[in-house]
């Protein structure tokens, strides 16, 4: 790379609350710790380092190609890729000039990248390869405002289309551009728009949600603050770039803190990626807990005999020093003894094969997690974290104080994040998180925040005496049975998937006598399961309907029925006859299922139920 | 959309003619393959698709006719001399090797692109340590490719059917072929795996611009992907065309839906 670096300048002397934007700081470290690992890219089966002061150059010649584009402040500038190094590159570009990212889920279908795009108006899209090119290339007379698709990877892409461009060929407009990035960055107006976050909207199109280059200063020094981070922690990139939540530990704390991120091959590589990289902080949704842990109860069935007997004996000891270390914080006298054998015997090569064996900031957010499965973590030693928040107020809301952990509660409100429940139970939030609202949207804005800058977060809630949340559900997700009763389905829906070989499941029961679930099978597990007891199937639709396999389930649910209380038991269940698909406007890109397209498409299954 | 005929054609087969004992198995064959075209052959069981395979890659022998890939005579060379000339092919019934991982039998499919002696390649020095990272690298490409990326180092013999199918289209890839012979590419695979594998040889073609011959019973598979079809009844050619010619030949009919169509 030749480009000439520009002069980063320093924050803004005096002012009331001076911030350095993201990418003034990816050009300090640039000249600061040039030769310091950024990044890391598994690519062709190796991995390729890019150091601070490659990262501010392809930042700095994007910044001016897309300049020479026509991009100028206020513009939005659209990124449809899976996580790759280009994706930040492009990103942090386009905050330099001033201009707004949008982030786009890489499994987006092609009708909801036009929604994206003509909503948010984009002029440029980051388009990573053949398979997003093609999307927008279908809908592209629908959209008027978009001028140049960039495309990363050009492979099988025909490039004679006028629309579109290679990043090769922004990069070298770039490089002729004499473009004062660093000055561009400095003047950006730290209370403007850095990016637009789409919330999945688990009804109704998705909203754009805009937070300002301070939001994201604000919530990298929470984190900062709260996980002892370092320029030596590694994270894996994996979650989509476009949730705020991987976007902050990929993007924004990773610049602000100054340590190394990892790309691996993702998809169904991310357990090999996950045991490669060994990352020192770890983010994972609920479905990622999960995964891993049927990944080792089914690994263990398989097993011999001593292995399994170590296993279950290290796990009992486990949970219980778990259990009094977080009552106390940390380990003392014998527990220590206790832990240090079976960390030797079981731990240890139980936590590198999952790729967790240097994980010390660990946390799990984005949606409520089962206790057993926290536990189960704790148990080998993993010390997971539960934090809450949402796009809205930049993730910052509450967190698991580190010697302080109660199941069930997600903990404490971040420092400088006020926290309060409404009289109808609703959780609001109120601090320098908040968002500046939605684009293009204000009636969902004065929908979402009041008056007084209260944000009002849709979750139904508790306070305990000591201030720890306790999150009851999605408000618009509580069931009112017939009876009367309100009962949270998201709390009975994460105990069955508890079991390895539940996937899915969503309780239903609005204004209906009792509880009933449709539940989708896990097809790993139980077809491997279905193997060794000699079952045959087909198709997942085959697999779901084999009485066993019901069997099965019914076992299952009659377990955790025991454990709740009789309104909340779920009296009969249904197996669903496919695996539930984002194409088919089942899930959200973030696989949260829509409740209610659930509810209208199989309809006749739960009729069923109720007969 | 029909590779025009201006070009010239990448294999020419002319009257090839195979006997075993009394039984003709293949009887005046004759058909071209234009580059970067997606040539099937179709037929019942027993036609003769995967004894025209065996000629090309010179594994049987025909008693008459020829067979001539960009100009070169094929018929009379050994089996890997034709690969060196190009011509890279799948196994009905899957070829590898089962204990070794996914990227020793890519690596594998490279071999007669390896020029470092045994002593060379056992010290790993030099010009041998040069040429193993140059075929690694090739592999790489196929990995990305074919999406076998959460398989590279797993044994072979342990992966389902599905992936050991892709990996044996990625060796015959690894060769670096000019034509690539796919025999069955879905037999035995679900719906899901064989709309995998279609997605796959698209791929391929938009990617390598590769010329392929496939031999498949999928009759969707073929009308979907192929540029032109030849339809084969105990080794005699019924007809050759476009798909949708010959899927209406009333002698392809007769054939292969016995009549009852």
């Amino acid at each position: 790379m030749t480009t000439v670096l520009d002069r980063p300048s320093a924050p803004t002397p005096g002012g009331a609350h001076p911030i350095e934007s993201l990418p003034s700081i990816v050009l300090r470290r640039a000249v600061d710790t040039s030769d310091r690992i950024a990044l890391r890219e598994k690519d062709r089966g190796r991995w390729v380092t890019y150091d601070w002061a490659t990262y501010a150059a392809r930042m700095t010649t994007i910044a001016r190609g897309l300049a020479a584009l026509g991009v100028h402040r206020g513009d939005r500038v659209a990124v449809h890729s899976e996580n790759r190094p280009e994706w930040l590159f492009a990103d942090l570009a386009t905050q330099a000039l001033g201009a707004i990212t949008v982030g786009i889920y890489p499994t987006s279908p092609a009708a909801e990248v036009e929604y994206l795009l003509g909503h948010s108006e984009s002029k440029v899209l980051v388009a990573e390869d053949e398979e997003q090119v093609d999307k927008v290339m279908a809908v592209r007379k629908q959209l008027p405002d978009l001028e140049r698709v960039v495309v990363i990877d050009t492979r099988g892409v025909d490039m004679t289309d006028p629309l579109l461009m290679s990043l090769t060929e922004l990069e070298a407009l770039g490089a002729s551009s004499p473009l004062d990035v660093a000055a561009s960055a400095a003047a950006i107006d730290p209370e403007s728009a850095a990016i637009i976050v789409y919330t999945s909207g688990t009804t109704g199109p998705p909203k754009g949600a805009m937070l300002s280059h301070r939001n994201l200063q604000t919530a990298a020094e929470a984190s900062g603050s709260v996980f002892d981070v370092s320029e030596r922690t590694e994270v894996l990139s994996y979650l989509p770039l476009c949730h705020i939540a991987e976007r902050l530990i990929s993007g924004i704390d990773a610049v602000a803190q100054g340590y190394v991120v990892n790309f691996g091959e993702s998809g169904e590589s991310f357990t090999r990626d996950l045991a490669d990289v060994q990352p020192t902080f770890f983010l994972g949704v609920p479905r990622v807990w999960e995964k891993l842990m049927a990944g080792i109860t089914i690994r263990m069935a398989d097993a011999g005999w001593v292995k399994r007997a170590n296993y279950a004996l290290w796990m009992r000891v486990g949970t219980k020093i778990a259990r009094r270390r977080w009552a106390s914080g940390h380990l003392k006298g014998l527990d220590k003894l206790r832990y240090g054998l079976g960390w030797l015997l079981l731990y240890r090569p139980l936590r590198a094969k999952l790729g967790l064996s240097r994980v010390d900031g660990v946390l799990s957010g984005a949606a409520p997690i089962a206790p057993q499965v926290l536990e189960f973590f704790w148990a080998i030693g993993v010390p997971v974290r539960e934090g809450y928040g949402q796009t809205e107020n930049t993730a910052m809301g509450t967190i698991t104080p580190a010697g302080d952990v109660r199941l069930g509660k997600v903990g404490l409100h971040v420092e400088g994040c006020e926290l309060r429940i409404a009289e109808d139970g609703e959780i609001l939030t109120r601090g320098p998180g908040t968002f500046l609202g939605y684009f293009k949207n204000p009636e969902a804005t004065a929908e979402t925040v009041d008056a007084d800058g209260w944000l009002h977060t849709g979750d139904i809630g508790e306070l305990d005496a000591d201030g720890f949340l306790k999150i009851t559900d999605r408000k618009k997700d509580i069931i009112i049975t017939a009876g009367g009763k309100n009962i949270s389905p998201s709390e009975i829906e994460n105990k069955l998937k508890v079991s390895p070989f539940v996937k899915e499941a969503v309780v239903i029961g609005d204004q209906r006598k009792h509880l009933v679930a449709l539940i989708g099978i896990e097809l790993d597990t139980v077809s491997n399961w279905a193997l060794h007891n000699r079952i045959g199937f087909t198709t997942y639709a085959d697999l779901s309907s084999k009485p066993e396999v019901v069997d099965l389930i019914a076992k299952w649910v009659a377990e955790v029925n025991a454990e709740l209380a009789q309104v909340e038991t779920v009296k009969r269940f249904a197996l669903l006859p496919k695996e539930l698909d984002q194409e088919d406007g089942e899930v959200t890109a973030t696989q949260k299922v829509k409740r209610r397209a659930i509810e209208s498409e199989f309809s006749d299954m739960i009729e069923g139920l109720y007969r | 959309m029909t590779a025009t005929d201006s070009t010239t054609p990448l294999l020419e087969v002319r009257g090839l003619t195979l006997r075993f004992g009394g039984v003709t198995a293949l009887s005046n064959v004759s058909f071209d393959v234009h580059p970067g075209e997606l040539f099937a052959i179709i037929g019942p069981n027993g036609a003769g698709k995967t004894s025209i395979f065996n000629c090309l890659s010179a594994v049987y022998r025909p008693q008459e006719g020829t067979i001539r890939l960009a100009g070169d005579d094929l018929l009379g060379l050994r089996p890997d001399r034709t690969a060196q000339l190009g011509i890279g092919r799948t196994f009905q019934n899957l070829g590898l090797f089962v204990h070794l991982d996914v990227i020793d039998n890519l690596l594998l499919g490279r071999h007669h692109l390896m020029r470092s002696g045994f002593l060379a390649g056992a010290l790993w020095f030099g010009k041998a340590r040069r040429e193993e990272l140059v075929h690694r690298a090739a592999v790489e490409e196929i990995v990305d490719l074919l999406e076998l990326t959460p398989y590279r180092r797993l044994p072979v013999g342990a992966l389902p059917y599905g992936v050991q199918k892709r990996i044996e289209l990625g060796r015959a890839l690894s060769m670096e072929p000019r034509l690539l012979l796919l025999d069955e590419p879905v037999a035995g695979m679900n719906l899901e795996e064989t709309e995998d594998m279609a997605r796959y040889i698209i791929e391929i073609r938009e990617r390598l611009g590769l010329a392929m011959v496939l031999v498949e019973h999928d009759m969707h598979m073929v009308m979907d992907l192929a540029d032109r079809v030849m339809a084969l009844d105990f080794g005699v050619p019924l007809a050759t065309g476009s798909p949708d010619d010959v899927q209406n030949d009333p002698k392809v009919i007769e054939a292969y839906l016995g009549g009852a169509a």
